[in-house]
């Protein structure tokens, strides 16, 4: 629980990406389909696709309400203003803008935000904070809207989640890296801006089986079989990635990291820990994989394994496995 | 002056509604029978002196005989006519159609509404229907129930209510509907009428209109094959709104009956069978003037009444112009028992004229929105009013029905369309992209390959938060603006913004749109009774070909197509299906569970009370909830740091820590009391490890448990 | 001692991440051996670009004559980020897009110049492998291109070499979100520029004051910025075609962009002035410290 020593606005802060536009070099400024920009995901997806120029700018309406009792003339705050932030950590890009009120009553705010497609890298984030001027202090954060928008400019669709870099690729003539791993049926590298994961396809009717739809009981019993054996391990890979450098605070809390690492170490921990919070899971493992805890580092790794082959769906498909298989056998005896 | 009406053809009717031959006035007369016939076939018209003792014989005033406007007084006189029962005792449970629907405005409003769209008279202008709610009580219900002739009534319904064994629905109905007259003092009118519509023209018993509304419950008597409502059971909806099975009606005719347009009049009454004073009755009573040309008397048809009358029975209609006004006595509405959005503070029992206005305001919008937009210099089609009244004082002033309020988006859509202000892909809020759909109409009877091409239109327009109930939905209809089809447009991906869309087929997609005639016809074809879909029918099959059906179903795909083009962003095209594949199945954030740990055993921080003392330290007073499941042996200790922009929260060690309640403090960390649900400490921070002054610090609170490295 | 690279294509190029990592040798992190280079070039991607400052020769040059200024003017090792990081900066001309790529920087650490890596960052017979391959803040090149990336004003880099000649500002500052504002970036080079802070734990105890004020302050609204425009970078990364080698003498100009709001930097160098007076300061008198909080009440 967080406390300020000034009043902080309470109640909602509603706002959200309007619409966009982009522009390229010596062109115009061009709409952007309001597909791209969903309200849903919070999302704006601005990666290159057929009908998008390759832009070099792109500038994002915004707008917020605020809470009739913000600005009320009784209220604590004066000088209300509604601050949109985009920040990229990979680019360390920080923008601000403050949103212009559009009616009397100075609730309703909009503004446009401009960036620049060469200081981002991937996905920025996008929050709104409301500043007042509080007891004679000019500038205080009374309010920080808890949803925050991305922009994405490599996806082309505006989806929250984000699918691994997943290639099939022949290992014996791929990367040098990758030769090493010639009789492997897939490798994870975990050290690049999204895990990647490379499917050999030296390895001898491996695509085949992998990547093909249809065949027949057995072909798809296998197949279902091998996807999720394969992202159990891709699961558990990134865990121990995502694990395994932690920024610690002062007294030993490891702090969330940021990006695909906190995302997944969030959707992990409570299979891990179920009866803790995340940040006291995060702290257990911390501590386990330091050697600070009770419970020793290798004595984590079944819930680990637990984890990455539930959220795999190894259990379900297994069970689905066994009864195909029964059937299967049934069917060669009769 | 001008007349109401020919003098011959109303004393004709006059003679006949007395009983009387044309002899019998010539005889009355003295005067020969050809005298009297010359006067009703119009080849003469009688002295001033005669028409005098006309009227005394007729019982009327000169007034009247002159103006013509009502009929005479004489013979049996306006009242209720039972319908005896069959003499073979059958028990005929009366009408079925008036108590088989369970009330509801909602229904009513859409049935009566659909029948006053397919009943408009002039296309280019709006068919206007208007809603009016009346609740009467004291004087004015006493008054009412006089004009009805209550009393021709009354012993029907205690004959169907007194015997208390006979609890059917009807009966219960009715009880209520006594109940709420006698006890409470109250009668719920409501009066829908229509402007600009045909009104109930035809005979008594002919093929007409009013035939098929008055007399024969389930009949359907479409004007334009174009209609879209379900006429048989619509009018039945006004029947089972009423709680006492009663009707009152009032045309203005569109062609003249009987020489006449104004104010015909008639009541119908739907009872199931009972018996009043010894005799059996079974099937509707009417309220109008008995026939004398039917077998029984007890048969009434309509008559012509005088304003008066009109008046007293809550039928006065606004203007001359051609319609219909249906009151309903006893309206009641059970379905109004779900929760309806309204603005009323208070809760209002089921039957309360406001929530009955708001719910009757709300269906008309949801289900004649198209109908009611209008837009670059299209008129509507429809244009509905709703207003309530007590005893005669507004309550609620007259309010038009706005598409938008229900169906914001939709009505944008279509507005947008009809102003040729549409785009072709959407890119801002409020806008409403136009794409165009081919459907190729088969040619009657003829070949299947051939066609007429027609372009149909879909438009799409994001959804308006909650206010129009599912989203992603497309809604199909063709050139009477009718909601035949509302389906969810499918692989719609996830994160889609939320939309509607319609398509517009046949004349609906404007007059410019090519084939539009050809597939309002075929559309016409291939829609059921129930006007809810299109596809195979009866008709499409003999009129174009068996196969014909499978032209709507491309339409359909096409549709879906160009509605997913507008709002879905298409997969990226990847080399390999098989990475796509692998890749869905591996994807990081998007899905945060929000799972509470399951058996967690530590307290919870319920509030935190900070402030900065004369030091510049933080003092926080903390309260905490202690479930039943914490383990109490475990030490928990409460640990403060330093809210930052980024990186790692620097410590804010205590300098103090006290117990208030529920614990004790040992060894800097807390010992929660066994048994408490609740405890409380303060804390004071330790000035010296402030990274900057207090003021400008935000300070995290938590709890750890066991005994923390914080001393 | 790990020597220049025996290889040097014409080009830089990208050394991803999981490539980077057979490189990192014990031999090579305790300066023993030297990188094997052209086993390295073979598994490097070409960078996204094909313009004349991809060519390696200017930065592998650059490199060895900040070795060369050190060695000559008997500075110490530390003492070559103030002189490198600006010219480093200037010679690159990268977007921070192209410079958020790890690839780029494992290529300078380890095929371009590993031998200043070690020459720099070797200490207790060790180099720590974040020196080579790492986040923005440890990796040898990517901290000075950074650090002049944020601490510049504009086209001027002076800022850049108050900010790299203090190790604490490197090693604290750099890594704080709170500098991507550059008002608050200029206002605490100021501050060391003028003498107000000069010590490591100065240095701390400022940056913590720093950052943990703006949990509840927005720097942004009290010192605005001008509005970012990106058209002096993309021209000044353009003019990289016809540009002549960075000066060893005089201080490179970077891309003409406008220059931060005096008024804005003026303001802030006074708010954390007042901030620094009441923060603790390790080994500074306590009762200074308590003193300060109680005037502000």
């Amino acid at each position: 629980m967080k406390v300020y020593p000034y009043r902080r606005l309470t109640g909602n802060v509603s706002w959200r990406v309007d619409s966009a536009q982009l522009k390229t070099e010596g062109e115009p400024w061009e709409d952007v389909e309001s597909k791209y920009v969903s309200t849903v995901e919070r999302v704006v997806a601005l990666g290159p696709n057929d009908d998008r120029p390759d832009w070099t700018q792109a500038r994002l309406r915004l707008s917020a309400n605020l809470p009739a009792k913000a600005v009320d003339g009784g209220s604590p705050w004066q000088d209300v203003k509604v601050v949109a932030v985009l920040t990229e950590r990979a680019t360390n890009t920080r923008t601000a803008v403050e949103l212009s009120p559009i009616a009397t009553d100075g609730r309703e705010l909009t503004g446009e935000l401009y960036l620049h497609r060469c200081d981002l890298l991937d996905r920025a984030t996008l929050a709104v904070h409301v500043v007042a001027t509080v007891g004679g202090v000019r500038g205080r954060v009374i309010a920080t809207t808890d949803a925050e928008w991305f922009v994405d400019v490599i996806e082309t669709a505006p989806s929250l989640a984000r699918e691994l870099d997943v290639k099939l690729v022949g290992f014996e003539s791929g990367a040098s890296r990758l030769r090493r791993f010639k009789d492997s049926p897939w490798v994870v590298d975990t050290t690049g801006r999204i895990p990647a994961v490379r499917v050999n396809t030296d390895f001898d009717g491996l695509e085949g089986l992998m990547g093909g739809e249809g065949g027949n009981g057995a072909e798809k019993t296998v197949r279902e079989l091998l996807l999720t054996q394969m992202c159990s391990e891709v699961w558990t890979a990134v865990f121990h990635s995502a694990v395994g450098d932690l920024e610690i605070e002062e007294d030993g809390t490891p702090l969330f990291p940021h990006g695909w690492q906190g995302e997944v170490l969030r959707a992990m921990l409570p299979d891990i820990h179920p009866d803790r919070d995340p940040e006291d899971a995060l702290r257990e493992i911390h501590a386990a994989r330091t050697g600070t805890s009770a419970t020793g580092w290798g004595e984590l790794q079944p819930r680990i394994h637990f984890a990455a082959s539930k959220r795999a769906g190894v259990p379900r498909t297994l069970s689905t496995t066994i009864r195909d298989l029964e059937r299967l056998t049934q069917g060669d005896d009769a | 002056m001008e007349a109401a009406e020919d003098f011959g053809p109303w004393l004709a009717r006059q003679l006949r509604n007395a009983g009387k031959s044309q002899t019998d006035l010539a005889v009355e007369l003295g005067m020969t029978r050809a005298a009297v016939s010359a006067w009703i076939v119009g080849r003469s018209v009688p002295r001033d002196e005669t028409i005098r003792r006309i009227a005394e014989l007729l019982h009327t005033d000169l007034e009247t005989i002159h103006t013509r406007s009502a009929d005479a007084q004489l013979g049996l006189p306006v009242s209720w006519y039972h319908r005896p029962a069959h003499d073979d005792g059958g028990r005929e449970y009366g009408n079925a159609a008036a108590f088989a629907f369970e009330a509801d405005v909602s229904v009513l409003a859409r049935e009566a509404t659909q029948n006053s769209l397919d009943a408009r008279l002039d296309p280019s202008r709006p068919v206007r229907v208007r809603y009016t709610l009346h609740e009467l009580t004291g004087e004015a219900l006493a008054r009412f129930r006089e004009a009805v002739d209550w009393e021709r009534l009354l012993p029907h319904y205690d004959a169907l209510t007194a015997d208390g064994g006979r609890q059917d629905k009807v009966s219960r109905t009715i009880a209520a509907g006594l109940r709420d007259m006698y006890q409470r003092d109250r009668l719920v009118l409501l009066r829908v009428e229509d402007y600009n519509a045909t009104g109930l023209t035809g005979d008594d018993y002919g093929d007409g209109l009013f035939a098929a509304v008055v007399r024969r419950q389930l009949d359907s008597q479409k004007k334009d094959s174009g209609a879209g409502g379900s006429y048989g059971l619509g009018k039945a909806t006004l029947w089972a709104t009423s709680r006492l099975g009663l009707v009152l009606i009032n045309s203005t005719l569109s062609e003249p009956h009987e020489g006449r347009t104004e104010r015909r009049l008639i009541g119908r009454l739907d009872l199931p069978w009972r018996e009043v004073d010894g005799r059996e009755f079974a099937g509707p009573a009417w309220f109008g003037r008995p026939d004398p040309n039917a077998k029984s008397s007890d048969v009434a048809r309509s008559w012509w009444a005088d304003e008066e009358t009109v008046e007293r029975l809550h039928l006065t209609r606004e203007s001359g112009e051609p319609g219909t006004s249906f009151l309903i006595v006893g309206a009641h509405d059970v379905a109004s028992l779900a929760p309806v959005t309204g603005d009323e503070d208070s809760v209002e029992d089921d039957d309360s004229v406001q929530r009955m206005h708001a719910r009757l305001k709300d269906a008309l919008g949801r289900n004649f929105w198209a109908a009611m937009t209008e837009g670059g210099g299209h008129e509507a089609h429809l244009k509905a009013s709703v207003r309530t009244y007590r005893n005669g004082a507004i309550l609620i002033p007259e309010e038009i029905v706005d598409p938008a309020d229900t169906q914001p988006s939709r009505t944008r859509a279509l507005r947008a369309f009809l102003e040729g202000d549409t785009v072709d892909r959407l890119t801002a809020r409020g806008q409403v992209a136009r794409a165009t759909v081919r459907l190729s109409v088969p040619l009657r009877g003829g070949e299947v390959r051939s066609g007429v091409p027609h372009e149909a239109v879909v438009l799409v327009t994001n959804a308006e938060d909650d206010v129009e109930g599912r989203p992603n939905r497309l809604v199909s209809m063709r050139g009477n603006r009718m909601t035949v089809k509302n389906s969810s447009v499918p692989n719609i991906p996830i994160g889609t913004n939320p939309f509607q869309a319609v398509l517009l087929v046949g004349r609906a997609a404007g007059p410019d749109a090519p084939g539009a005639e050809a597939a309002e016809e075929f559309l016409r074809a291939s829609e059921p009774p129930e006007h809810n879909k299109w596809g195979q029918t009866e008709e499409l099959r003999l009129a174009y070909s068996p196969a014909a059906h499978r032209r709507i179903a491309t339409l359909t795909t096409l549709a879906n197509q160009a509605v997913r083009d507008l709002v879905a962003v298409p997969r990226a095209k990847r080399r390999n299906g098989g990475e796509a594949k692998i890749a869905s199945r591996l994807k990081v954030g998007g899905t945060t569970k929000k799972a509470r740990p399951s058996g967690t055993a530590m307290p919870e921080l319920d509030n935190v009370d900070a402030l900065i003392d004369e030091t510049g330290a933080w003092s926080v007073t903390v309260d905490l909830r202690v479930a039943s499941n914490v383990d109490t042996d475990r030490p928990i200790t409460p640990v403060a740091k330093f809210d930052v922009r980024s990186g790692p929260r620097p410590a804010a060690p205590w300098k103090e820590l006290v117990a208030i309640s529920g614990c004790a403090v040992v060894d800097g960390a807390l010992r929660l009391t066994p048994g408490s649900r609740k405890a409380a400490f303060r804390g004071v921070t330790d000035v010296s490890r402030h990274p900057v002054r207090a003021q400008l610090t935000g300070l995290v609170v938590e709890l750890r448990s066991g005994k923390g490295e914080q001393a | 001692m790990t020597d220049r690279p025996s290889y040097l294509p014409e080009h830089l190029g990208l050394l991803p991440n999981a490539e980077a990592a057979e490189f990192l040798t014990e031999g090579l992190l305790a300066g023993r051996e030297d990188t094997p280079s052209l086993k390295l070039n073979r598994v490097t991607e070409p960078l996204p670009y094909t313009d004349r400052r991809g060519e390696l020769r200017p930065v592998r040059d650059l490199v060895e004559d900040a070795m060369a200024y050190c060695r000559a003017g008997g500075l110490k090792a530390t003492q070559a980020d103030a002189w490198l990081a600006p010219r480093l900066h200037a010679a690159l001309r990268l977007t921070r897009r192209e410079a958020a790529d790890p690839g780029f920087w494992n290529y300078l650490a380890l095929g371009v110049a590993p031998d200043y890596v070690v020459w720099r960052h070797l200490s207790d017979a060790k180099v720590a492998a974040d020196r080579f391959r790492g986040q923005y803040h440890k990796q040898a090149f990517a901290r000075l291109w950074w650090a002049a990336e944020l601490f510049r004003d504009g086209s001027d880099y002076s800022p850049v070499v108050t900010a790299c000649a203090n190790q604490d500002i490197m090693n604290t500052a750099l890594r704080m979100s709170v500098i991507n504002h550059r008002p608050t970036a200029q206002a605490i080079v100021r501050l060391v520029a003028k003498g107000v802070i000069t010590t490591g734990r100065e240095v701390n105890a400022l940056m913590g004051a720093v950052n943990a004020s703006a949990a509840t302050l927005m720097y942004d609204v009290i010192a605005p910025d001008v509005e970012r425009e990106s058209r002096p970078l993309l021209d000044w990364i353009a003019e990289a075609e016809h540009a002549r080698q960075v000066s060893r003498q005089e201080l490179p100009a970077g891309p003409d962009e406008e220059p931060t709001p005096e008024l804005s930097v003026s303001a802030l160098v006074d708010y954390f002035s007042d901030l620094f007076a009441d923060a603790p300061v390790r080994g500074r008198d306590l009762d200074l410290g308590l003193e300060a909080v109680e005037e502000t009440d």
